[in-house]
This record gives C-alpha cells, sequence and structure tokens, in this order.
C-alpha cells in the first residue's frame, strides 16, 4: 500500500482545487441568507478566479498521474483554461438572470462549480473509467440546472436532457465494456499499446469506438444525435443554456479528440469515413433547420448544432500525423471563437428576455439598434463572427478549419462547410436585419455584469481576429506537447 | 456427475423458473417478489463460483435495495394492488424469437472459446479477494481515483436530486 504521490496530485491539481472549493461552499452556502445569495456566486467566481491562476502557472507543465489515469499536458491546460472562463462567464450571465426571473439559489452555483469540475476531468482524463465518470459528473448538474427554474419548460427540458443523455450515457459505458473486453484494459495509451501490437479483435475494438463516438456525439450535439438540443437549449434557463452550449461541447470535443487520438489511431480509415459522413450531415442539417426558425434561442440551439459539424471537421484527419496538429489546433481555436461568440449573443439574448418567456422571438429585436446602438453593434459582431464574416473570431477559425480539411485531403468537406456558411448567413443576418432596418421598442435589462460580459466578448471577438496567429500558436504549442 | 454439479443444476433451474414466473404472473407484487427469488438464485450462484463477496453485494444491494425498491414504488403509485392486465402483448412472440435468437448466438460463440470447455483452475490457498478488491479501490496504482470521483458524483447528484424533489413553494 502505498499513497499518492506529489505528481499525482498536482497532475489534477486544478480538478482537485474546484472539487474542494465546490464542497465547502456547499457547507458556506447553508450560512448565507436566501436574500444575499449572491455572495455566493461570488465565491464560486472567486474558486474559478483562483483554480484559473493554478492553471495558468502548469502552461508547459507535463506529467501524469494515478497510473496514467490522468494526464497533464498542455492540450489538457489550454481546454482547463478556456473551462474555467467559461464558468466565470457562465456566472457572470447567471447572476442578473437569476435574480430577475426569481430563481436565486446557491445550488445553482455550485452545480456550476461540479460541471466545471467535471469537465475539467474529461479534458484531463487518460482512461475510459475516468472519461465516463467525468461525462457523468459534468452532465448531472447540467440536468439539475436545466431545471433550475420551476417553470414547465425548464422541468420539461431537464427531463428531456436527463433521459437522452442517460441512454447516451449507456452507448459510452457500453463502448467502453467492448474495448476492454478486445484488448483488456480502458487506458488510453495501453489501448492503443494492444491495438497496434494486433492480439485484438479488431471488429470489437471498431463497434466500441464507434459506441464511444455515440455517446460524445450526444453530448456535443452532432447530428444524427442532436434531436434533443433545441428543446433543451429553449426550455432551460438562458444563462445556462449559454454555458451548457459553451463548456458541454467543449468537454466533448475535448475529450473526443484525446480518445481518438491517443486510443485508436489504428482505426482511423474506418473511423476517419464515419467522422467525414457526421461532420457533412451535422453541419447541412443543423443550417437548414436554423432557417425556419423564429425564436432565438432556437435558432441559436440549430447553430450550436451546425458549429458541431464545423469543429467535428477538424478531427477528420486525426490518422494522419502530418495534419493532425494543425487540424486539431484549428479545432481548438475554433472552440474558443465559438465560445466567446456564444456567450456574448446569449448575453444579448439574456438581456432582451423578459418573464413569460416574452421578448426571445427574433422580431422582438426590431429597433435595438436605435435605442440601444451598443448592443445592437455587439449583436452584428456576434452574428457575423458566427457566419464567419471578417473582421471576427469566427471568420479566422473557419479559415484556418477549411485550410486544415484542404490539407487533409478533404476538399468535399472543406466546400460543404464553405456552402453551409454561406447559408447561414440567411437566419443570421435576419436578426441584424430586424435589428437596423424595422421600427421597434424593445426594451432591455441592464446589468453591469451582463454588460461586462457581452462587451468584453465584442471587443475579443474583434481585436482578436487581428491577431489570431498568437492564438492559434497558442493552440498548436498546446496540441504539440 | 459431481455434487457441485447437481447444486449447480438445480439453483439454476431454480433462478431460470423464478425468472420465467417474474415476467408471466398477473400480479405486479408478485413479480417482485419472484424477482427477489431470481435475484437469490444469482447469488448462490456466485457463491458456487467461489465469488464470495459478489455474492453477498448481490443479497445486499441488489435484494435489500434495488427489489425492496420496486415494490415501494409498485405500493406508492398504484392505488389498487391486483393488477390484473394480461402480461403479454401480441408481440410476444417477436420478443421470444429475438431471445432465443441471442441465446444461440452467444451460445454458438462461447461453443467456439477455449475456457468454455475447461475447468477454472482452483485458487491458490489464502486467496482474499475481498481485501484485494479494497485495496485496489484505494491504491493510487490501481483505482482510488474512480472511487473517490464517483463520491464526488455521487454527491453532486444528490444535491441536485434533493434540489429537484424538494418543494419550495
Amino acid at each position: 500500500m502505498t499513497t499518492p504521490t506529489y505528481t499525482d496530485f498536482y497532475t489534477l491539481l486544478p480538478y482537485l482545487i474546484l472539487t474542494v472549493w465546490a464542497c465547502v461552499l456547499l457547507l458556506v452556502d447553508l450560512f448565507i441568507p436566501v436574500g444575499r445569495k449572491g455572495i455566493t456566486a461570488f465565491l464560486a467566481a472567486l474558486g474559478i478566479a483562483v483554480t484559473l491562476g493554478f492553471s495558468i502557472t502548469q502552461i508547459g507543465a507535463e506529467s501524469v498521474g494515478f497510473s496514467s489515469m490522468v494526464a497533464l499536458d498542455g492540450f489538457s491546460t489550454f481546454a482547463n483554461i478556456l473551462l474555467l472562463s467559461s464558468g466565470l462567464f457562465g456566472i457572470a450571465l447567471a447572476y442578473g438572470y437569476t435574480q430577475r426571473f426569481n430563481m436565486v439559489r446557491g445550488e445553482y452555483y455550485i452545480l456550476l462549480l461540479f460541471s466545471v469540475s467535471g469537465m475539467m476531468l474529461m479534458a484531463q482524463a487518460n482512461d475510459l473509467i475516468i472519461v465516463f465518470l467525468a461525462l457523468e459528473l459534468l452532465s448531472i448538474p447540467l440536468y439539475v440546472l436545466s431545471a433550475i427554474s420551476r417553470k414547465l419548460t425548464s422541468e420539461e427540458s431537464g427531463v428531456k436532457y436527463f433521459l437522452l443523455g442517460a441512454f447516451a450515457s449507456g452507448f459510452v459505458v457500453y463502448g467502453t465494456a467492448l474495448i476492454f473486453g478486445a484488448t483488456g484494459s480502458t487506458n488510453l495509451a495501453a489501448i492503443f499499446a494492444q491495438a497496434a501490437a494486433g492480439v485484438t479483435s479488431g471488429l470489437l475494438l471498431t463497434i466500441g469506438a464507434a459506441l464511444l463516438l455515440v455517446g460524445f456525439g450526444f453530448k456535443v450535439a452532432a447530428a444524427p444525435f442532436h434531436m434533443w438540443t433545441p428543446d433543451v437549449y429553449q426550455g432551460a434557463p438562458t444563462s445556462v443554456t449559454a454555458f451548457m452550449a459553451a463548456g458541454a461541447k467543449i468537454a466533448g470535443f475535448v475529450a473526443l479528440f484525446r480518445v481518438f487520438a491517443t486510443a485508436f489511431p489504428s482505426l482511423a480509415p474506418e473511423l476517419t469515413t464515419i467522422l467525414w459522413a457526421l461532420s457533412a450531415v451535422t453541419m447541412i442539417l443543423g443550417n437548414l433547420t436554423a432557417i425556419s426558425q423564429t425564436n432565438i434561442k432556437r435558432m441559436l440551439a440549430y447553430s450550436a448544432i451546425a458549429h458541431a459539424g464545423y469543429i467535428l471537421m477538424a478531427f477528420v484527419p486525426y490518422g494522419n500525423a502530418k495534419v493532425a496538429p494543425t487540424a486539431i489546433a484549428a479545432g481548438l481555436f475554433y472552440l474558443v471563437a465559438y465560445a466567446v461568440s456564444n456567450f456574448g449573443s446569449w448575453g444579448v439574448v439574456i438581456a432582451l428576455e423578459k418573464a413569460e418567456g416574452k421578448g426571445l422571438e427574433i422580431e422582438d429585436y426590431a429597433g435595438l439598434a436605435k435605442k440601444y446602438p451598443a448592443l445592437a453593434a455587439a449583436m452584428t459582431v456576434f452574428m457575423l463572427s458566427l457566419i464567419g464574416f471578417p473582421p471576427t473570431l469566427g471568420m479566422v477559425g473557419k479559415f484556418y478549419l477549411f485550410r486544415s480539411a484542404l490539407a487533409g485531403g478533404f476538399p468535399g468537406l472543406a466546400l460543404i462547410g464553405l456552402v453551409t456558411s454561406l447559408l447561414s448567413a440567411y437566419y443570421y443576418l435576419r436578426v441584424v436585419v430586424n435589428m437596423y432596418m424595422k421600427e421597434g421598442d424593445p426594451e432591455i435589462e441592464r446589468e453591469p455584469w451582463l454588460a461586462l460580459t457581452t462587451g468584453f466578448t465584442a471587443i475579443a471577438t474583434v481585436v482578436v481576429s487581428f491577431v489570431p496567429q498568437f492564438l492559434f500558436m497558442l493552440a498548436y504549442t498546446a496540441v504539440m506537447r | 456427475m459431481t455434487g457441485a454439479q447437481i447444486i449447480f443444476i438445480v439453483v439454476a433451474l431454480y433462478t431460470l423458473g423464478s425468472a420465467l414466473m417474474v415476467v408471466t404472473t398477473r400480479n405486479l407484487i408478485h413479480a417482485a417478489l419472484w424477482l427477489v427469488s431470481t435475484l437469490f438464485g444469482v447469488a448462490v450462484t456466485y457463491a458456487l463460483m467461489n465469488a464470495n463477496f459478489i455474492a453477498v453485494v448481490q443479497v445486499v444491494v441488489y435484494i435489500g435495495a434495488i427489489a425492496i425498491l420496486f415494490i415501494f414504488a409498485v405500493m406508492l403509485t398504484r392505488k389498487d394492488m391486483r393488477d390484473s392486465g394480461p402480461q403479454m402483448n401480441k408481440n410476444w412472440w417477436l420478443g421470444a424469437l429475438v431471445a432465443v435468437l441471442v441465446f444461440a448466438g452467444l451460445a454458438f460463440m462461447l461453443s467456439g472459446w477455449s475456457g468454455f470447455s475447461k475447468v477454472a483452475a482452483d485458487l491458490p490457498s489464502g486467496f482474499d479477494s475481498v481485501s484485494l478488491l479494497g485495496e485496489a479501490l484505494v491504491s493510487p496504482q490501481a483505482y482510488v481515483l474512480p472511487f473517490e470521483v464517483a463520491s464526488v458524483l455521487l454527491l453532486a447528484a444528490l444535491v441536485g436530486a434533493v434540489y429537484v424533489a424538494f418543494n419550495r413553494k
């Protein structure tokens, strides 16, 4: 019997800090009076900020811990920083929103912390057991958060998400079991070694990997596993939707990449075709369905599906050692671009949302530019970024993605991406047209944290797009380890 | 035929018979009780295979908690305990066909496996599966991390479940 070493703890340090903080906050929250739950929000944000600080000190560090069940490398640190920032934005958006809609609960922030910790563990997971546990740790708080406002739509959203999510988790467990049966291990590196040695049953391994792909496909809302997305995104409180759309997507993609690139390079010939088809179907379906939406939350939900397709594009050449690092770095870059535009656009939606689900139709944005020019300008930036129009982060991200698809030898996929991006201009620009060219008298909520988030993300979307090389190099170094 | 084999056959028949009763009996409470009996048969099978710890867990978790939970759920959600609806719908033959096909397929696959016709070696004397399992769960070389993460996961699920179930109106 031995004790965990310093390396074990150091590898998992950000996750451990956040988990302990969440558990302590659970107790502290009991002593915070009902009217002053803002303190819980502040403490939760402080916990994330402290963890973020430690995560930043880990840039460049590499280690494995707990008999290589978790790994710390550039990739996981990049993902951790991105996830923790998402958590901060999630709290900033929730602070005013929960007060306005009378759903101030300390549990909100605690569950959010647990969810972020699950996402971080997912980014560091180097063993399928940990992948599964992390997946549950990030999902279960999200199910509850979806149902946290006691409205019927919110509860429906929570139940739908829970049932379909549990179903998807079943696929992950089954896939893990088959992979264990084929290789005798759940450790990603050991699975790769077994597969490379050729002692495994190839069929079992392939089926197992495909089942894992189904489970992750559900989490990142890729077609054809996307059915839950519009209903859940629409029914859940908007602040939860914003966090869920960014966080779950980042965690799902990061884990997908680590699992597939570490354990299944030998399956690349089969899986590349599957990933190609998934990516294409997701882009086409998401964008086509978004066109007919009139509700902004549903439209952004279909847009989230479409963007899962674009990010999947980065995974298609994962077996090609020459192209994969650039492609994955492009995927990471796009995740950052998407997360920033995502939080900004959901922030604007929150600003315009009224009680009883009013203020959520695209028509409600008519006249916004005349009355609140700054907010309309910010929304325009986010819409342009989601289309992939210069000068925004989304445009640079799409450029990197399409370039890596071409370099990987998938011009068809890049073409589909380009055409669907043009298509998407129709429904994104409809919001802009409503804001600038139609008459209306919208009312917005003025909340400092909301304004800060929206303003910050809008400025970041534009400014970083002029120096994208800096962010891309960060992503590239992270992937190269 | 050795004594152990005879006991195994008796237990297997008993388990299968109970399982058949679970799906055919008309009364829901009786079905739940037959399920308890089935799970007990499985526990005895584990014990016959020297998996004593799993046998105990089977009794404690499946019979002690899950089956009892079934009975509670039935009692709390049904007004009338005497459920008299038919247990079979018109697709029963399809289900039976799929079950037989899966069984045949698995039996065929397993018959080709070397372990199927081989008698397992005896465990070394002094082999203590419980302490090995316990050590594996708390050893950093084995499964301490999944073990601890699972407890955090359960805590999060507990907070969530209490929040959802607790009506604060």
